[in-house]
């Protein structure tokens, strides 16, 4: 007992000189502070980074200027060469050593523990089997009907009816492809296909651009009555007003200007103004759905980046122009990509203002017609017999979209989610 | 008189900004007068009217019953007298009921599993947007109509091909015979059509994926500390975060359905037009949208419950 006493005594008196002993250090630390003046302490930096300056000249100079920079590029260069052994030995065991390692761990855990952990191994082995199956049939499911147009575009139309064939055809030919493209006059249409398209997409993206800035990045009044407009953009399916808008290009005659001034309603009809104008107007295919695109992306950008331009004494327009823009780039390229696949697959649309002009996705619509009538002679033929015609052409029709989207597919597949479609 | 240029080098900073924001949408707006408000309007007119097109011009005359002008005659007649309308209408919306749960379900599943890492990821996104590009076009409608004729010979036709009648052997297996016609008719308008389904969900498993990809690392990382389970982990921090989207989803699927040009109630409405019954077609047209935009306005009050805000 008195041991134990003397001891926690002893214990106790140390820790108090101790204690004291810090305090006055660290009360002394304060006074030699008080006791220098500003002006010493000047003194002293300039010393001391006079002797760094001395030091330099004489021995880092080697560290800094040479050992240090072969170093870093020694660094970046090994980036191109994988390690081939890391750093550590890794613990390598036999297969039994693992299982009488992982026997032992299940020794010290409780029942609920082990239990979990066996879930988790076979989930572990099962998910990932499980995850194939799964995607692999999907894939398959969703390649089925390309593979049969493949398939199918490339066979004699004996073939159709050959129970031995299947997915390869015995006889390969050519001239379903070639039929087919000359009944659809597949080059020329392919001509303004793509002027039509392109032309339209462009402007469609900088029209929509503009509308989606306004919207995203000034107030003004009835700004939400305005916006709910471009979600009935959205909503309204063309069918609805297809045909006021028939009327609205067969007499062109805006807001009755024409008339008004002595001249005559003009027709339209068959004039790739009848795509253009809309695009113009931010009211081409889809231009809802690209407003609302733009208008989200816009509103992730910073503030700080117009008000920077707008100190600098930029326009609106011109910040919108020399700033905002390249910033949206990402949002800009998927629009247009996305404008190009819509303009090519739209067929209502054209379909409602064009009878003679030829557009692909319309020269497709109505590919069996004209199929029966130049290789059959007008007589009214069953589909089936059609069938490797008309897959020849969906094979013509679709191949540049597909082309497209091989190459640019990363653009189509991350530009929706990295457009800001999900701060909504 | 004020001078206009000096009255707005007067004005406010933020009244002139306001104004810049009109110049940038002006030209959308011209464009929507004209190719969407004035066409709506003038449909919503015919709706209510005899309309029958001439050259140059659309002949208007009111409908008249018992001397009296009828205005909404078109709508009665869609309603009550039309053989197919109403019915159509009933089944566009049981359709959409069945479908919109399994759509949703199927593309957030799909979304989840590609968002996880495995060896040829980008090869499998790739072709699961495939139907984005493809199927809006008249291709798809061609070749999945080539596909339900040609039979393909010795293949099986294609329709029955990935129909599965699972669901019934599954019943009688375990001993349940004749449990209602009704009830395996939905189940098997569901199961049945495995390609439509996956060939329709494109945009939703983009939008779910894009939803996927904005769950914040550091809700991930209180998950694993934590110690959740996958499942835990499912319901508590993934199906938050991608609720919102979900709304989305819900709403986007209910218009590309309703709109889907092939839909009953769509063939009937461009059918009637092409008889040239202007008036009564626009009428059914704007029954039509007036059910979806209620369908629509439902779903949303109903969904906004449920929905979580991160930043609220």
């Amino acid at each position: 007992m008195d041991e134990n006493k003397n001891g926690s005594v002893s214990e106790s008196t140390v820790a108090v000189v101790t204690e004291e002993h810090e305090k006055k250090h660290i009360i002394g630390d304060d006074e030699n502070m008080h006791l220098h003046s500003t002006k010493e302490a000047a003194e002293d930096i300039s010393k001391k980074v006079d002797v760094v300056d001395d030091k330099e000249t004489a021995a880092s100079f080697f560290t800094v200027r040479i050992k240090e920079p072969v170093l870093d590029f020694l660094h970046t260069l090994r980036m191109f060469f994988p390690e081939s052994e890391p750093h550590y030995k890794e613990a390598k065991y036999t297969r039994a050593e693992l299982k009488e390692r992982f026997r032992k761990r299940l020794e010290h855990m409780s029942p609920a523990e082990q239990r979990k952990l066996k879930i988790q191994r076979a989930l572990g082995w099962a998910w990932p089997i499980f995850r194939a199956m799964i995607i692999i049939g999907l894939c398959f499911i969703i390649l089925y009907p390309l593979i049969f147009m493949v398939s199918t575009a490339f066979r004699t139309r004996a073939d159709m009816s050959d129970p031995t064939v299947l997915w390869i055809p015995r006889n390969l030919t050519l001239s379903n492809l070639k039929d087919a493209m000359l009944t659809m006059d597949y080059w020329p249409t392919f001509r303004n296909t793509l002027i039509i398209n392109i032309g339209c997409s462009i402007i469609q993206v900088f029209s929509c651009a503009l509308t989606g800035y306004g919207f995203a990045r000034f107030k003004f009044k009835g700004q939400s009555i305005l916006f709910f407009i471009v979600v009935l953009q959205i909503l309204i399916p063309p069918q609805i007003i297809n045909i006021p808008q028939f009327k609205f290009f067969r007499y062109f005659d805006p807001f009755g200007l024409l008339t008004a001034m002595g001249g005559e309603a003009i027709n339209f009809i068959d004039n790739p103004i009848t795509m253009y104008l809309p695009a113009i107007l931010g009211n081409g295919i889809r231009a809802g759905l690209f407003i609302f695109l733009f208008r989200q992306s816009f509103r992730g950008l910073p503030k700080e980046l117009e008000d920077a331009a707008y100190l600098d004494g930029c326009s609106p327009f011109k910040t919108f122009l020399m700033v905002m823009a390249p910033n949206a780039a990402s949002t800009f390229l998927t629009v247009f990509l996305f404008s190009i696949v819509w303009y090519w697959n739209d067929y209502y649309v054209t379909s409602t203002f064009f009878t003679s002009f030829g557009i692909i996705a319309l020269k497709l619509k109505n590919l069996d017609a004209a199929i029966a009538k130049t290789i059959f002679g007008n007589t009214t033929v069953p589909v089936r017999d059609l069938v490797v015609w008309l897959e020849a052409g969906c094979l013509a029709g679709i191949t540049p979209i597909l082309i497209l989207y091989i190459a640019l597919q990363k653009y189509f597949t991350e530009g929706i989610s990295r457009s800001g479609l999900t701060g909504m | 008189m004020k001078n206009p240029l000096k009255a707005f080098r007067h004005m406010s900073y933020e009244r002139k900004k306001g104004l810049y924001g009109y110049g940038f949408i002006a030209f959308w707006f011209i464009g929507a007068l004209l190719f969407l408000l004035f066409p709506v309007f003038e449909s919503f007119y015919y709706s209510l009217f005899n309309v029958v097109p001439e050259t140059g011009y659309m002949k208007i005359t009111p409908i008249v019953t018992n001397g009296v002008t009828d205005y909404i005659s078109n709508y009665k007649y869609a309603f009550t007298v039309d053989p197919n309308f109403r019915q159509l209408l009933v089944e566009a919306l049981e359709d959409i009921a069945l479908k919109l749960p399994v759509i949703l379900v199927f593309s957030l599943f799909v979304a989840i599993v590609i968002n996880q890492k495995f060896r040829g990821r980008t090869f499998a996104r790739a072709i699961f947007f495939l139907p984005v590009i493809i199927a809006t076009g008249p291709v798809y409608a061609i070749i999945t109509g080539d596909i339900n004729i040609s039979g393909n010979s010795n293949a099986d036709q294609f329709s029955s091909m990935f129909e599965a009648d699972m669901v019934d052997q599954l019943l009688e297996f375990v001993g349940i015979y004749g449990f209602g016609s009704r009830f395996t008719e939905i189940i098997t308008t569901i199961t049945s059509d495995i390609l439509n389904l996956v060939w329709n969900c494109g945009i939703q498993i983009i939008i779910f994926l894009s939803a996927l990809q904005s769950i914040p690392s550091s809700a991930k990382e209180v998950g694993q500390i934590e110690g959740a389970t996958g499942w835990e982990f499912f319901w508590k921090v993934t199906l938050p975060y991608v609720s919102p989207m979900i709304l989305v989803n819900i709403i986007y699927t209910v218009i590309d359905s309703f709109t889907d040009p092939t839909s009953g109630v769509m063939e009937r409405i461009l059918s009637v037009q092409s008889e040239w019954k202007y008036g009564l077609a626009s009428a059914m047209s704007w029954s039509y949208f007036g059910i979806v935009l209620i369908a629509i306005g439902i779903i949303f009050s109903i969904m906004k419950r449920f929905v979580w805000y991160e930043n609220e």
